[in-house]
């Protein structure tokens, strides 16, 4: 143990940062706060505080949408959950993989390096010399949060009090399955191997693998991954922001239209940057797939506003998905005024600034339930967590002020358009393109 | 929660029966304050206590609104909250600075603690009167005032524990009965046995105490208003209304089925309605969901979580000085 604290802190010396927002908020409580059983775990994230935690983190598309006072428990909340003690999370990696971690790794750091929201993440390097990061789940945190969120009534009136201007309904169901499907870590990294294979050879997106053999429901074993944290990159010059940004844009897109999937978290503390505009996508608790079905209306809206002009065909394929009711008494031009906002950043070619006023706007109009339109809106649940992540993107290139042609981005992602590249990200993504091609041929 | 406006919104028909509001702001407030931040010593219980570990249970809102419920039902200690204290006046300010006394006897160091007591002996020496319901002599000073108060506490505690908090063996609940004889010393009981005048020091003797004192037990239109005070909380701030309806609920079903009897309510924690059906006292997981929601909204008042840390780390460090 003591060798392996001395080899874990020595290697720490030389070890890429980490530490997420709320990791480095938990490093500042005292050791001796550590979740020792567990008792602790189920006594602070027990009684519907884990889930809270949950819901405020999927119910805030930004934090605007949240009542303050909410806001504020929700981030007392956070600071009150101290990192398991070493001895626990040895315990849990003993239960799941079978032996002490000083008897599975070579080197293990018995100090967590970021916290998870429902584990912690601890730096290890494998038998063979393999540089790690291992998730380890709170024990009993599945349990204790799959039986309050039985509780729907009370997980009702939360999401009340926490965003009294959403529609509830549609959330609620979204929220249970999207939290039940973050316990299970067999999921999680099922996740992250689909995406990590589809990200496989490009230039600048990289998702780490998933090491099979040390991963189970409760630990998720995958390459270490190095870079600067999103506080860091920010003071970086624009140019280096700009391509950052571009990278999260086409990884998030490229996936959605690829994979049919989103990486539901997109959360500042799930990235790593490096310069050129690479970045590490860490995370995939919160993945949502949508069916060829469930895209379409999407893809119908993107082509009849942004292609071609066509607003009533806007507005046919917004109440083909449910957004609108039909024969809502809203004038078609209403509509488009009222939704374009969402579109403003690809309705034209050019380069375009994503600012945090822009982003604050989209924000703002999404959850303006006071316009004549919310009356016949709504958002079906195969699209709840989509918004969300869609305003969450927005929100996190605003911060970064990321310029680029998003439009010519979007049409050589869009499979509708399939524009040649439009940017030089865009040309290196080329060799990555034609093996993808190759491979789907030869599935 | 139900309830539309924003914190601190003030309903009007509360103003105008109820002045104070508020009533979760200041209990959190209340409880930042009263735990000591630089304490001179470990007070009267210490952080190896039970006290320290049942006052900062989960259940502890329910046996604190408990308490007050069985309490109010003695007509002598009611006649001297009502007539003497602000309690018609602004009653959260009441709850707040009754919730005070117990964390900082419970927490705070010796000094504290005594000068909290002393404070309390010296607003009881003024608490005297006829009360208008028995036509019987009072006064707060009177040990068996004084014991039944402390009695009802320290039962309603244990009671809200067993059955939505911490479960405590019987010689834990013996020596939690034991421990907070020291409170009530403080306040002017008798440092004796049950049979000389003194407080209960077990299970046993505080059932045995219950039991001898049920006949003085009454209710009166000041028990009623008091019970619709506690039970309906116009002072919660509105969105916790809901959540406060469940507190009042779990209480009013932990108490013993004599005293809910006496108030007219079923197991079920509801007024009866006599509908004939067995009335279901609520869950002891329901119940917990919704204090836990309270404790993190809790959480969220300045200061709480701090001193929540404070409590936290010595309790750590006295376990661990045990079992080393």
């Amino acid at each position: 143990m003591r060798l392996a604290a001395r080899g874990g802190a020595r290697y720490a010396a030389n070890a890429p940062r980490l530490f997420a927002a709320a990791g480095e908020r938990r490093q500042q409580l005292r050791d001796d706060l550590a979740l020792r059983t567990a008792q602790d775990v189920a006594d602070t994230l027990g009684t519907m505080k884990g889930v809270l935690m949950k819901i405020g983190q999927l119910a805030s598309y930004v934090d605007d949408s949240l009542a303050p006072p909410a806001r504020r428990v929700l981030s007392r909340l956070q600071d009150s959950v101290p990192p398991m003690s070493p001895e626990l999370a040895a315990g849990v990696i003993e239960e799941e993989l079978g032996a002490t971690p000083e008897r599975i790794f070579k080197e293990w750091d018995p100090l967590p390096i970021a916290a998870a929201s429902i584990g912690q993440v601890h730096r290890a390097i494998t038998a063979d010399g393999q540089a790690v990061a291992v998730k380890v789940q709170y024990p009993g945190i599945a349990e204790t949060i799959t039986a309050d969120l039985g509780n729907v009534a009370l997980i009702r009136s939360l999401l009340k009090m926490a965003a009294p201007s959403q529609d509830v309904t549609a959330l609620i169901e979204e929220l249970r399955e999207r939290i039940s499907e973050e316990l299970d870590y067999v999921r999680e990294a099922e996740h992250q191997r689909l995406f990590a294979a589809y990200f496989d050879g490009h230039p600048t997106a990289r998702v780490p693998k998933i090491i099979d053999e040390l991963s189970t429901a409760r630990v998720i074993t995958s390459e270490l991954a190095a870079g600067a944290r999103y506080g860091e990159m920010l003071g970086w010059p624009q140019q280096e922001k700009d391509l950052a940004a571009e990278t999260i844009y086409r990884f998030t897109f490229r996936s959605l239209y690829g994979l049919r999937a989103f990486n539901g978290d997109p959360h500042p503390g799930n990235y790593l940057f490096e310069p050129g505009g690479r970045v590490t996508f860490l995370d995939f608790g919160l993945v949502k797939h949508f069916t060829h079905d469930e895209l379409e209306p999407l893809v119908h809206m993107i082509e009849a506003l942004c292609l071609h002009d066509d607003p009533e065909g806007f507005r046919r394929a917004m109440e083909e998905a449910d957004f609108i009711e039909p024969g809502a008494p809203i004038p078609t031009q209403d509509v488009v005024a009222h939704m374009s906002l969402f579109y403003d950043s690809i309705r034209e070619r050019g380069p375009r600034a994503m600012t945090r006023e822009y982003s604050s706007a989209v924000a703002r109009r999404y959850v303006d339930f006071k316009n004549p339109l919310a009356a016949y809106a709504k958002i079906p649940r195969p699209y709840v967590i989509l918004q969300r992540i869609n305003l969450g993107i927005f929100a996190i290139l605003g911060e970064m002020n990321a310029t680029a042609d998003w439009r010519g981005v979007s049409e050589e992602i869009w499979p509708f358009v399939q524009a040649p590249p439009s940017t030089p990200l865009g040309e290196a993504e080329g060799p990555w393109l034609a093996s993808r091609d190759t491979r789907s041929r030869s599935d | 929660m139900g309830g539309s406006g924003g914190y601190g919104t003030v309903i009007p028909v509360t103003a105008e029966v109820f002045p104070g509001t508020g009533l979760f702001g200041r209990a959190a407030a209340a409880f930042a304050d009263s735990i000591p931040v630089d304490p001179a010593d470990d007070g009267f219980f210490g952080p190896g206590s039970v006290a320290w570990r049942l006052h900062a249970d989960l259940s502890a809102p329910v046996g604190g609104l408990r308490s007050l419920l069985l309490q109010a039902l003695h007509p002598l200690a009611l006649a001297g909250v009502d007539q003497h204290s602000q309690w018609r006046g602004d009653p959260a300010g009441r709850f707040a600075s009754t919730a005070a006394y117990v964390l900082t006897t419970t927490y705070g160091d010796r000094a504290a603690a005594t000068a909290a007591a002393d404070r309390v002996r010296k607003i009881h020496q003024r608490v005297r009167g006829t009360d208008p319901v028995t036509g019987k002599p009072y006064a707060a000073s009177d040990p068996a005032l004084l014991i039944w108060v402390h009695a009802a506490q320290v039962e309603s505690n244990l009671a809200a524990a067993a059955r939505y908090g911490l479960a405590l063996t019987r010689a834990e609940q013996d020596r939690y009965v034991a421990e907070m004889t020291a409170v009530a010393e403080l306040v002017g009981v008798p440092a004796a046995g049950l049979a000389e005048g003194g407080a209960p020091a077990s299970v046993a003797e505080l059932d045995a105490y219950l039991a001898a004192v049920r006949p003085s037990l009454a209710t009166s239109q000041s028990t009623a208003d008091t019970a619709t005070y506690l039970i309906g909380m116009p002072d919660i701030e509105p969105e916790l209304a809901d959540a406060y309806a469940v507190l009042a609920t779990a209480a009013v079903a932990s108490l013993p089925g004599w005293a809910r009897d006496m108030y007219g309510f079923g197991a079920d924690g509801k007024p009866r309605p006599g509908t004939g059906r067995d009335p279901v006292p609520p869950e002891r997981e329901a119940v917990r969901q919704v204090l836990g929601v309270l404790d993190a909204v809790y959480l969220g008042e300045p200061g709480v979580l701090e001193a929540r840390q404070r409590l936290a780390l010595r309790m750590r460090a006295a376990g661990q000085a045990r079992t080393r």
